[in-house]
């Protein structure tokens, strides 16, 4: 082991501070990553866990939802063309207002109905599934009695990160625009932290009057006889479609989707501040225990320098020291977000650490931990061995 | 072609310095630590070098071993001319090649083990990490450490940790081994310890061994006591040592 890797290990304590820097400073900005991330995945949850293999939308649509991604009915059959096709249904969805249902005497003042929990009405964004068993509409983590129940008029399914917002739980009626729907199902691992959604069937959404009946519908969900060709389908359609449509394949889409929200200017403003308090936090600390560390040990630093130890070889030291540090600190980063995002998981708060982003934070970290190590070389100075004699 | 590993024969000269003056800047006006002063010292002999401190006596060995540059005076030492012309880089070579170091203090790395502190010293020489071990592991028992090999400094006494420092300085065989107050930390019968392993490096290894101290009593095991005084070098006796001699204050 290295005079280095030894010294940080034995005088652990002494590095405590720069090793905690550091892991703040990861946790810092993994966890927000992490945050908005987790919030795509909230939008792209419908469609990575969608039956559908091919997705066909607008030309320069990346998302399933809020952008123009809806197609002029006819493309559905103009799908169906393509040999390996299967089944082809568009999209629906909508939006309106929710309200729990609750008995609340009508007389008493209107804070007093509030603290006895009146009901509150909350915008929710709608989507559908086709209640057909196998049907490409239905996420492949629905149950067989999920889309059952989901089959029953007027019933809807919320998510159980938004029972609480929305007032409701398993089994309550409510309104949605008015009309009575009964909450039937609980979902489990679609949060939404922007805004809530439910879930109904295609049925109900044409009874409660906003299906799509015009000649525009949403994104096609293509299923095809052999998923695993998806790509080769999926090019096979964009040539077919002659610039008209895009379809895309089920990652491909996810992935753009993900990072259509990263092109947004307040999310950039947000982690690039982040990141930059995170790198003066993280050298400010680190630099200076550093110092006060090498300054503990400058006697030894200078005695080896008597015995013709060169001020290179003590550089080395000190930069190797400080990469350890770095490592150590990373690992105590990824540990700490990790932590963070399991107690965040049991409240239903989705952090995502993707790998990109733990070699990102991570290489940045231990950089962070080398530039202090280089800032503080300067002490080095002081290992003047002739302070030695007395 | 007289760059051999071996050193000198008993009796050569190691070092020979001559018209040393360092001057510190105090204030306004500058004080003269060493005035002039020649010095030499052999191979075979321990040489101590005596007097009241702030005499120049730890300013003199500085400026022998390339540590402190004198502002006047050469020092000549085995087979470089004139030290202080070379680069600062060759001096730390030439101290790693020839010279060891022996503090009051004794300045080990507290994370280290007594093993480890010598070879971290013998790999910055070259050796390979099995040939530092196996002479780390020599110089150790040489000074009465075997058993604690594995010893970090905090689990050693003092005496022990003055004993792994020395064994730092003797493991890379120097030709010149330079002690600054070596026992002043040390009690009786350690410091008795300590004197008789520079006494060893200098009869067995041939070593020109320039001890700094002002305990008279450490005088019996000298070759050679150099008395300086406001850096004037007052008095140069050789003497025949008594290695039997002892330190103990009792009886």
């Amino acid at each position: 082991m290295s005079l280095a890797l030894s010294t940080l290990l034995y005088e652990w304590r002494r590095y405590m501070a720069a090793v905690m820097a550091l892991a703040l400073s990861g946790l810092l900005v993994l966890g927000m990553a992490g945050v908005f991330i987790g919030i795509g995945k909230g939008f792209t949850a419908t469609i990575e866990r969608s039956s559908a293999d091919i997705i066909i939308m607008q030309p320069g649509a990346k998302s399933l939802i809020g952008g123009p991604a809806g197609v002029p009915r006819r493309f559905i059959p103009l799908a169906y063309n393509h040999p390996e096709v299967v089944e082809v249904q568009p999209l629906d969805g909508a939006g309106g207002s929710f309200q729990s249902v609750r008995n609340v005497d009508p007389t008493k003042s209107v804070a007093e109905r509030a603290r006895a929990g009146a009901p509150k009405q909350n915008f929710v964004q709608t989507s559908i599934i086709d209640t057909r068993p196998g049907s490409v509409t239905i996420p492949t983590d629905y149950s067989p009695e999920l889309v059952e129940a989901l089959r029953q008029p007027y019933t809807v399914a919320i998510d159980e990160t938004a029972m609480r917002s929305l007032g409701v739980k398993l089994g309550d009626k409510a309104l949605y625009n008015g009309q009575t729907v009964t909450v039937a199902a609980i979902l489990r691992g679609y949060p939404n932290m922007m805004q809530q959604s439910i879930v109904m069937s295609r049925d109900t959404l044409r009874m409660v009057g906003q299906a799509d009946t015009g000649p525009r519908v949403g994104p096609l969900m293509v299923k095809l006889s052999d998923p695993t060709r998806a790509e080769v389908v999926a090019e096979q359609l964009n040539q077919q479609g002659d610039g008209q449509w895009k379809a895309w394949t089920r990652q491909d889409l996810a992935d753009a989707n993900q990072s259509a929200m990263f092109e947004q200017g307040p999310l950039i403003i947000i982690l690039g501040g982040v990141t930059v308090v995170g790198i003066i936090i993280g050298v400010a600390i680190t630099w200076q225990t550093l110092r006060g560390a090498i300054m503990a040990n400058i006697k030894e630093f200078a005695s080896l320098r008597a015995l013709g130890v060169g001020m290179a070889s003590l550089r080395r030291i000190v930069v190797e020291l400080s990469f350890w540090v770095g490592v150590v600190g990373v690992a105590a980063a990824i540990g700490l977000t990790w932590l963070v995002a399991v107690f965040a998981g049991t409240q239903g708060v989705l952090i995502a650490l993707q790998p990109q982003a733990l070699i990102a934070v991570g290489g940045g970290l231990i950089s962070i931990a080398m530039i202090s190590g280089l800032l503080s070389l300067g002490v080095l100075k002081n290992s003047q061995p002739a302070d030695l004699l007395r | 072609m007289m760059t051999t590993k071996s050193h000198g024969k008993h009796g050569d000269f190691a070092i020979e310095a001559k018209g040393l003056v360092k001057r510190f800047k105090s204030g306004k006006a500058y004080v003269e630590v060493l005035k002039k002063v020649d010095f030499d010292a052999r191979h075979g002999d321990l040489t101590m070098v005596m007097g009241p401190s702030g005499s120049g006596k730890s300013t003199l060995i500085a400026a022998l071993s390339g540590l402190l540059r004198p502002e006047e005076g050469r020092v000549d030492t085995l087979d470089v001319d004139d030290l202080w012309k070379l680069s600062s880089g060759k001096i730390d070579k030439f101290r790693l090649d020839h010279c060891g170091f022996i503090f009051q203090g004794f300045n080990l790395f507290p994370a280290l083990t007594a093993l480890q502190q010598v070879e971290t010293v013998l790999k910055f020489q070259g050796l390979t990490p099995a040939a530092a071990k196996k002479r780390a592991t020599l110089a150790l028992e040489e000074v009465g450490l075997k058993p604690r090999l594995h010893q970090r400094p905090s689990a050693l006494s003092g005496g022990e940790k003055q004993r792994v420092a020395i064994a730092r300085a003797l493991a890379k065989d120097p030709q010149i081994l330079f002690a600054d107050e070596p026992t002043s930390a040390l009690d009786g019968e350690n410091g008795q310890i300590v004197i008789r392993l520079l006494r060893r490096a200098a009869s067995e290894h041939g070593a020109a061994v320039i001890c700094v101290t002002h305990d008279p009593r450490l005088e019996e095991w000298a070759d050679r006591v150099i008395k300086i005084e406001d850096g004037i070098i007052i008095d140069d006796q050789r003497r025949t040592p008594n290695p039997n001699a002892t330190l103990a204050s009792h009886h």
